[in-house]
């Protein structure tokens, strides 16, 4: 069946919805952070306010219509955030896991997305403006998109715990233990708002790129997990559904963990 | 439809929030003295400080009234969520959508208005500075509609999934909220240029949108009350 | 499968080769080596291209007390390696005991790492203050995190020896294999804090 006919018949249809809308968002996101706008990996803190300038300049285009289309597609976040919620509410658990993460990641979106978006326009739409200001724009920036992410540490420590006491088995054991090392890595960029320079600073090794590494790993497998919930649910109440035969043998070894 | 197991006591009480908040977010459109004429990109600082300075009170009090009841939607965002329950989906999750995007978009309009306060609580700041507070104001109030744009089409989503014979809302509203949608779209892209209709103060990014917006509490308004009485809560006057 | 069960019903289970606790929790274990490895790579690095500065600033720790919070560390690993094999063996009251006295040594091991912090902080030795310090604090206090993370898990041993419906043996596995992480992770960076020089 094709997958707009699927779609329009699929009692699943509005699962696989935001599940499509999560992986379209996070693959829009990375190719306007990473191509477009190149704010990622982020420019280097110790930047003079001259320098910042031109970091500006350089970009004009792209930070500008880049970020334009997180303005419009920005909303499309809350798929994930509802499908994760979803996942949580098929748990054993009580009901606060899931509405606790759905607050928690929904007002995540501003500092999440929104900040660095006005930040970067702002100073990238006068590129005349004094350069203080446009190195306050770009701090701005910077710091409130990598230094919030104590709201996400919180976020995994929930779902974390979640899957570890659930008894329905909607999520392998191992991707319980993953949210503890994906929080994990949120607490070492808070030194980010500390130092301007070295491996803790926005960009450095430790708090930008093995963290990246970290999260990207860990978005891939929800993402991936989250498809595997969809396919097994039965939209009932209770134990999640085993693999089917012939998935478990595709599926990726450590998912076998769920079919057993 | 659970209307029969889950409670509906009250939000008569919260429907009827909506004309007060009405008034008094139109009220505080009109008292901004920068809404009607918008202000332009193109002043330059000087112009922009002087415009804090001749107009302090009617910015402070306009911004303070919008900084009380920016979340005031969000309860009748609410009841939308629960007529989203008599819909004929398998999962919340489409209630979770708008759940997560209610509470987002609040927080943006919020920040603008923090932005234009900070602007008017010293006009004697360096005009540079005031000027770029101002920015910051009209880029968050202006472009900050994703979450506004995400709400129309997980609504427009939910009633095309609502298979069933008297769904909660007419088929129409669906078509309307994308169009709502697509109107903030250029919005989005006021940052790009400082004069022309995709300015901040342009006919697209501002009126088109801002218009919309309203159009949009209005039209859902009354759909939402007809789904309410409906559902057995009698929404009219002397009911 | 509970514990209780498995230790009466089929000795043969300790014989028979088995990964002990979870295979998620190895999975964890893997994982955070992995990046804890790769914080060790970075710190390396930095250290061959400023050694002289790294070995300056290095002065300040005392070895000593380093020795002493890895002699607590190691015997709290002790502690809990007995606290399994009295689980299996059906001992829960020695069992819960041994818990006891792994998070006794625990909290000593805090005791003297803040003690260390406060001290060197003192001295001027702060976060900030040079490349050696800012990797110092950085990875004894991710270290000290995990650390905290491992009391949580020593309340799950306590609290699953405490009630007979609740005995896991592979769950208390699962934990200790957690606080061994915990103490080779501090081997490590005792090593390459304290003794590389």
């Amino acid at each position: 069946m094709s997958l707009v006919a699927s779609l329009r018949t699929d009692a699943k249809r509005e699962l696989w919805f935001v599940w499509y809308s999560t992986v379209a968002f996070y693959s829009l996101y990375t190719v306007v952070f990473f191509v477009l706008t190149r704010t990622q990996p982020p420019g280097h803190p110790w930047l003079t306010p001259e320098q910042a300038v031109g970091w500006f300049a350089d970009r004009h285009s792209g930070l500008l219509v880049g970020f334009a289309l997180i303005f419009v597609l920005g909303g499309f976040s809350a798929t994930s955030i509802a499908l994760i919620t979803y996942s949580i509410r098929r748990m054993s658990v009580s009901r606060a896991y899931a509405y606790s993460y759905l607050i928690l990641y929904a007002i995540a979106a501003i500092p999440g997305f929104v900040f660095i978006c006005v930040a970067m326009t702002v100073g990238a739409m006068r590129p005349d403006r004094d350069p203080v200001l446009m190195h306050w724009l770009y701090d701005f920036g910077f710091l409130s998109f990598s230094g919030t992410m104590g709201v996400f540490l919180v976020g995994s420590l929930i779902w974390m715990a979640a899957i570890l006491l659930d008894k329905n088995g909607v999520f392998p054991r191992w991707f319980g233990y993953l949210n503890l090392c994906n929080a994990l890595t949120e607490v070492v960029i808070a030194p980010s708002w500390i130092f301007q320079r070295g491996v803790l600073a926005w960009n450095g090794v430790i708090a930008w790129w093995i963290d990246v590494a970290v999260f990207g790993m860990y978005t891939v497998v929800f993402i991936y997990l989250l498809r595997n919930l969809i396919q097994r649910d039965d939209l009932g109440t209770g134990p999640v559904p085993a693999l089917p035969p012939g998935a478990a043998r595709r599926a990726h070894p450590l998912a076998k963990v769920i079919a057993g | 439809m659970d209307g029969s197991r889950v409670s509906r006591s009250g939000e008569r009480a919260i429907f009827w929030t909506l004309p007060a908040v009405a008034v008094v977010w139109i009220a505080a459109f009109f008292l901004f003295p920068g809404f009607v004429p918008p202000m332009s990109p193109k002043a330059s600082a000087a112009e922009v400080a002087a415009f804090y300075r001749d107009h302090l009170s009617r910015v402070r009090y306009s911004m303070i009234l919008f900084n009380w009841f920016c979340v005031a939607l969000i309860p009748i965002l609410m009841l939308l969520v629960e007529r989203m329950r008599g819909m004929a989906h398998r999962t919340p999750v489409l209630r979770y959508c708008v759940i997560g995007v209610a509470g987002a978009a609040p927080i943006a309009f919020l920040t603008s208005t923090v932005f234009w306060l900070i602007a008017a609580f010293r006009p004697d700041r360096s005009p540079a500075l005031t000027q770029m507070c101002n920015d910051l104001a009209w880029i968050t109030f202006t472009c900050g509609v994703p979450f506004l744009i995400a709400l129309c089409v997980f609504v427009a989503v939910a009633i095309a999934y609502d298979d069933q014979e008297r769904p909660v809302f007419p088929r129409w509203v669906a078509r309307f909220n994308l169009v709502i949608a697509l109107a903030l779209v250029p919005s989005c892209f006021a940052g790009l240029t400082l004069d022309g209709a995709f300015a901040w103060n342009g006919f697209v990014s501002f009126w088109v949108k801002n218009v919309a917006i309203a159009v949009w509490i209005v039209v859902m308004a009354v759909v939402l009350r007809n789904a309410m009485d409906r559902d057995g809560i009698a929404v009219g006057v002397g009911a | 499968m509970t514990a209780v069960e498995d230790v009466h019903a089929d000795p043969r289970v300790d014989e028979v080769e088995h990964v002990p606790g979870e295979g998620d929790m190895w999975f964890f274990v893997l994982f955070e080596s992995l990046v804890f490895t790769s914080y060790f790579c970075v710190y390396l690095y930095y250290r061959a291209q400023h050694e002289q500065a790294f070995l300056k600033a290095q002065a300040a720790l005392t070895l000593p007390l380093g020795i002493a919070e890895t002699i607590l560390l190691l015997t709290s690993s002790w502690a809990i390696a007995r606290c399994v094999q009295q689980t299996r063996a059906g001992r829960y009251l020695s069992a819960q005991r041994f818990a006891m006295v792994t998070a006794g040594l625990g909290i000593a091991f805090l005791g003297c790492k803040l003690a260390e912090w406060v001290r060197l902080i003192g001295d001027g030795h702060t976060f900030t203050s040079s490349e050696f310090m800012q990797h110092f604090f950085f990875l004894t206090g991710m270290h000290a995190i995990h650390l905290l993370i491992g009391f949580v898990v020593l309340g799950v041993i306590v609290y699953q020896l405490a009630d007979p419906q609740r005995r896991s043996r592979q769950t208390i596995e699962t934990c200790s294999t957690y606080w061994h992480t915990v103490d080779l992770f501090w081997v490590l960076i005792f090593a390459l804090l304290y003794i590389v020089r």
